[in-house]
């Protein structure tokens, strides 16, 4: 059994994880579960959509991960009359250079919050989704990568609000994941009125990472050992999602890898080499309901319902 | 573990498993050295030594033209050695040394899985040559290390190679034993064989020949090899009885003893006849092959098995050679008179040759004088080797032109051939028809098969006289020597009093004692092989349809076998299909964890993960806690873990013997 060497780079008893969750959950108050499945949605290299309305610290919570991680960072604000280059750069005519200069725009950071990503137009959408996917952007010919490691966090408000223009079923599945703060409880919520500002709090965060040890996570997240059984389990949630009559179609077949890397980023974060059901369990609300969402056939059911629909008509035998 | 996807396998093989592979090769073909041509041999360590060089120095290995070089001259040197390319031999040592030829070529993993699917083919070739049980055991042995080796070339099973590798060829080796075991039972054996391999050649073996000349015996006697093995139904007759009647010798050319060419009387008055005065005993026989159609039997046999006869000279005689062991059964008549022969035949048993001397017919009328009948002139020259100093050795001196009359009156030392074959001639000198048989004398028993044991020292020759009223006679010269001048240098025993000498080995030691056991348990072993392996013949085939009800169709054996393969392979194919469902062992404790907390009143929830149920367990009953919490602490890596360790199997199944929580309300 190989176990994995969090040790050299951690403080004993205490995995590097475990001190970024500790950090966040000092600012971030009462989001336990919200923050370790941000963090694994990270660790595991996908992109994070926080859905939720107004106020309630999604782009609190986007700042305070780039701090903890390490990472540059950089913020658009999606707004209905944002143009794709506002987002990849643009090439200016340099006339001391006579030749064109490419300016990067803000994608061109490590982590970049794409703050009410539904308010701006389908066209400056695709922009940052196709550089979410591709990891790299192509501008007049020429293609350019984009910094390692890359994540997007976008937030969006639910779509009953007024202007906003809808992410289509194939750019949601881009997110590994989408989560939703809501409200702290009336205890947090006291302590969090009684608190100092949670944007001084953030700044005054040091990096917990560095960029060498935050990749080094990633590829162990990758190493941690699915067995049989898992991919059997996931493989049965995805054919129950194609095959059940509530939805008109089911999961893809990234959404199944993705539900995959997502346990196993679970896994890391639980001190685990291996998956267990219940890392899928825990992460598929996160990991498949915005993938379903608005492919439902017949009686709707709530969105909060669709994950403990599917957890409980597939049986697990282990 | 077969749920495994292969590992992708790349195409260029690594020095370990070309190693692997050569020593395969060598150890497999180690016991065929003792067949092949000394020429053949040296050419195939050549190859060998080149082969473990290039192991360190990939230098050494020969290049493409190189190699078509040693090919041909590998191919010379079969056509030289054994002057052909085709038969057992020159088609075995071409294979040999083009399998050898092949180890210098290893330069892609087909290259290694192709040689080590050859070297089934070798192990296969030698049993053309060796049936035995210990080469069946350890080419057995070669066969699951090729099958390992296909297993780690195939793919492998990552890193704990050897031990879970030799594992797996167990398990599939095993596998394959009901088909092998139902094809063993039910291929056609063929009552003739098809093909001639050459397999009659007489290679390697001495036995038994149709003349006796001085030496020819003695030479069998320091051959240690079994003769054959006998199972008397009743109590073993008296070992001074034990006459194992071989062929008989009718010519003396003065020097050497044959059959000579007496040729069969049309009228049929020399068709054996026998008077018996008591019950014959019935015995089996397993022959060792001889290359002979002779069959061995007690004098005198009185039924022959079906496919044998017994002639004129009541020798029993098999209708094909005995090339492989066979087994007969035939009852003897230990006392016993036979009819009156011919004149002819009479006539033949008085031909004597020109060498005989005035000392010889001197010797005789002296005898003749003191004797009134033909029967006490018989124990005159009996008396006559009892009294007179002759000595009984293995290692007589050489004798000249007149072998007999040296000798009886100069040398007077040899062998029961220079005993039987001189007292016949002085016999015939007499007038009384006399003539020589050759067989073995006694028999060993092996106490733990229950069986008797006739080596090929035991061989021996007698003289049967022809004496009016009595017909033929057993005489044995070679008993009526004196014990006392027994050669001590060839330490000899004796069978009994009026027994002849036999020669073996010193019995008396406690070490002789374990090695003479070890021995007759050798013997036991390899006889119970050839009884229920190597004898299995079309005759048991046909028996064993006949106990199925299915004797008299014609294609039964071919109906059963196919039916027995396609049986073997539904199974087998059930065996995969099955497998999707059958729990696996950790499944399997893992339910008998979930069954015995929902006789507890805790049932597993149907979508529950055993973590989150584990830990729901704890809560709701504090008391199981140590329990519960230490089946997970072991169910859990090793059902999801990378490496799963096959002792943690055991460790669960002991927890879960001692597992057996009380309901709540019980508890209460």
């Amino acid at each position: 059994m190989k176990p994995i060497s969090l040790n050299q780079i951690s403080p004993p008893n205490r995995s590097l994880p475990d001190t970024i969750l500790d950090s966040a959950r000092a600012v971030i108050l009462g989001k336990d579960r919200e923050l370790r499945l941000a963090l694994a949605c990270l660790l595991a290299r996908g992109h994070l959509l926080i859905e939720d309305l107004p106020g309630v610290g999604k782009t609190t919570l986007a700042h305070l991960l780039a701090r903890l991680l390490g990472l540059d960072y950089a913020r658009i604000q999606f707004t209905s009359d944002l143009l794709p280059a506002d987002v990849i750069g643009v090439s200016v005519y340099d006339r001391a250079a006579e030749s064109f200069r490419f300016h990067p725009g803000p994608i061109f950071s490590q982590l970049v919050l794409a703050d009410e990503i539904n308010r701006a137009t389908p066209k400056a959408q695709s922009a940052l989704l196709e550089a979410m996917e591709e990891r790299q952007v192509t501008v007049e010919g020429e293609t350019r990568p984009l910094p390692e490691p890359f994540f997007v966090i976008g937030t969006q408000n639910p779509l009953f609000q007024v202007g906003t223009f809808p992410l289509p079923e194939s750019q949601l599945d881009r997110f590994l994941m989408r989560i939703r703060l809501g409200y702290p409880d009336a205890e947090q919520e006291k302590r969090l009125l009684a608190g100092e500002d949670r944007r001084i709090m953030v700044a005054r965060q040091a990096p917990a990472l560095t960029n060498a040890q935050l990749l080094t996570l990633q590829q162990q997240v990758t190493e941690i050992h699915a067995a049989h059984p898992i991919i059997d389990y996931v493989h049965a949630i995805l054919q129950f999602t194609r095959s059940s009559d509530r939805f008109v179609y089911g999961l893809s077949p990234r959404a199944g890898l993705g539900i995959l890397r997502a346990a196993k980023a679970w896994a890391l974060l639980a001190d685990r080499n291996y998956v267990l059901p219940e890392d899928v369990q825990a992460v598929l609300p996160a990991c498949a309901v915005h993938r379903l969402v608005g492919g439902e056939a017949g009686q709707r059911i709530g969105e909060d319902e669709i994950a403990t629909f599917i957890l409980k008509h597939v049986p697990l035998s282990v | 573990m077969r749920k495994q996807p292969l590992c992708p396998v790349t195409e260029s093989p690594d020095a370990k498993q070309v190693l692997a592979l050569s020593l395969l090769v060598l150890a497999t073909g180690l016991p065929l050295v003792r067949y092949l041509h000394w020429q053949i041999n040296a050419f195939l360590l050549l190859l060998f030594v080149v082969r473990l060089f290039g192991l360190r120095w990939r230098m050494a290995i020969p290049g493409a033209w190189l190699r078509v070089l040693l090919t041909l001259a590998g191919t010379a040197n079969c056509l030289y050695a054994n002057h052909t390319l085709v038969g057992q031999d020159g088609g075995t040592a071409l294979f040999v040394t083009m399998l050898a030829l092949k180890l210098l070529e290893l330069n892609t993993r087909r290259d290694l899985r192709l040689t080590a699917i050859l070297t089934g083919f070798l192990i296969v070739i030698q049993f053309l040559f060796d049936q035995s049980l210990p080469l069946t055991i350890y080419l057995g042995a070669m066969a699951v290390g090729a099958v390992a080796l296909l297993v780690d070339l195939n793919g492998g099973l990552g890193d704990a190679r050897l031990r879970s590798t030799l594992r797996v060829a167990v398990s599939l080796s095993l596998q394959a034993l009901p088909l092998t075991l139902a094809l063993f039972v039910l291929f056609p054996r063929l009552t003739t064989p098809l093909w001639s391999l050459g397999l009659d050649s007489e290679q390697g073996t001495l036995g038994m020949s149709d003349s006796m000349e001085p030496g020819a015996i003695s030479e069998l006697v320091v051959n240690g090899e079994l003769a054959f093995r006998v199972r008397f139904d009743s109590t073993p007759p008296h070992s001074d009885q034990l006459y194992w009647r071989g062929p008989v010798l009718w010519e003396m050319d003065g020097r050497r003893w044959s059959p000579g060419s007496v040729t069969l009387p049309a009228d049929g008055a020399d068709n054996p006849k026998l008077e018996q005065f008591a019950n014959p005993i019935a015995y089996e026989i397993v022959l060792e092959p001889t290359h002979k159609t002779w069959l061995f039997a007690l004098d005198m046999p009185v039924t022959a098995p079906d496919d044998a006869s017994i002639n004129r000279d009541f020798q029993l005689l098999s209708r094909q050679p005995v090339n492989s062991a066979k087994r007969y059964r035939v009852r003897s008549a230990l006392d016993y008179r036979t009819a009156e022969p011919s004149a002819s035949l009479r006539q033949q048993a008085l031909q004597l040759p020109d060498n005989i001397t005035p000392r010889m017919r001197g010797l005789v009328a002296d005898w003749r004088s003191h004797a009134d009948s033909d029967w006490a002139l018989v124990q005159q020259g009996l008396a006559f080797f009892n009294r007179e100093s002759f000595h009984y050795t293995l290692l007589p001196p050489k004798l000249g032109k007149n072998p007999a009359d040296e000798f009886l009156f100069e040398t007077r030392s040899g062998f029961c051939e220079h005993y039987a074959s001189s007292f016949a001639l002085l016999m015939r000198i007499a007038g009384i028809p006399a003539r020589i048989v050759l067989g073995y004398l006694g028999a060993e028993t092996n106490r733990i098969g229950g069986y008797q044991m006739v080596w090929q020292s035991d061989a021996h020759a007698w003289v049967e006289v022809l004496i009016a009223g009595r017909g033929w006679v057993r005489v044995d010269p070679t008993a009526a020597v004196d014990p006392s001048r027994i050669d001590n240098r060839s330490a000899t025993r004796l069978l009994g009093a009026a027994s002849p000498v036999r020669f073996s080995l010193d019995q008396a030691s406690a070490v002789s004692q374990f090695v003479r056991s070890l021995r007759l348990l050798a013997d036991t072993l390899d006889a119970t092989w050839q009884n229920w392996v190597l004898d299995f013949s079309a005759a048991d085939q046909f028996a064993l349809l006949d106990r199925l009800g299915l004797g008299d169709f014609e294609y039964g054996l071919a109906v059963l076998m196919v039916l027995a393969v396609s049986l073997t392979l539904s199974v087998i194919l059930l065996a995969l299909m099955r497998d999707r469902s059958t729990p696996e062992p950790l499944d399997a404790l893992y339910a008998r964890f979930c069954q015995r907390l929902a006789a507890a009143g805790l049932p597993r929830r149907e979508t529950e993960g055993s973590s989150d149920f584990g830990h729901r367990v704890m809560r709701q009953r504090p008391d199981l806690t140590a329990a519960v919490s230490r089946f997970l602490a072991l169910y859990l890596p090793a059902r999801f873990g990378s490496h799963p360790r096959p002792a943690t199997i055991r460790l669960l199944a002991l927890q879960l013997l001692g597992f057996h929580p009380k309901s709540a309300k019980r508890n209460a």
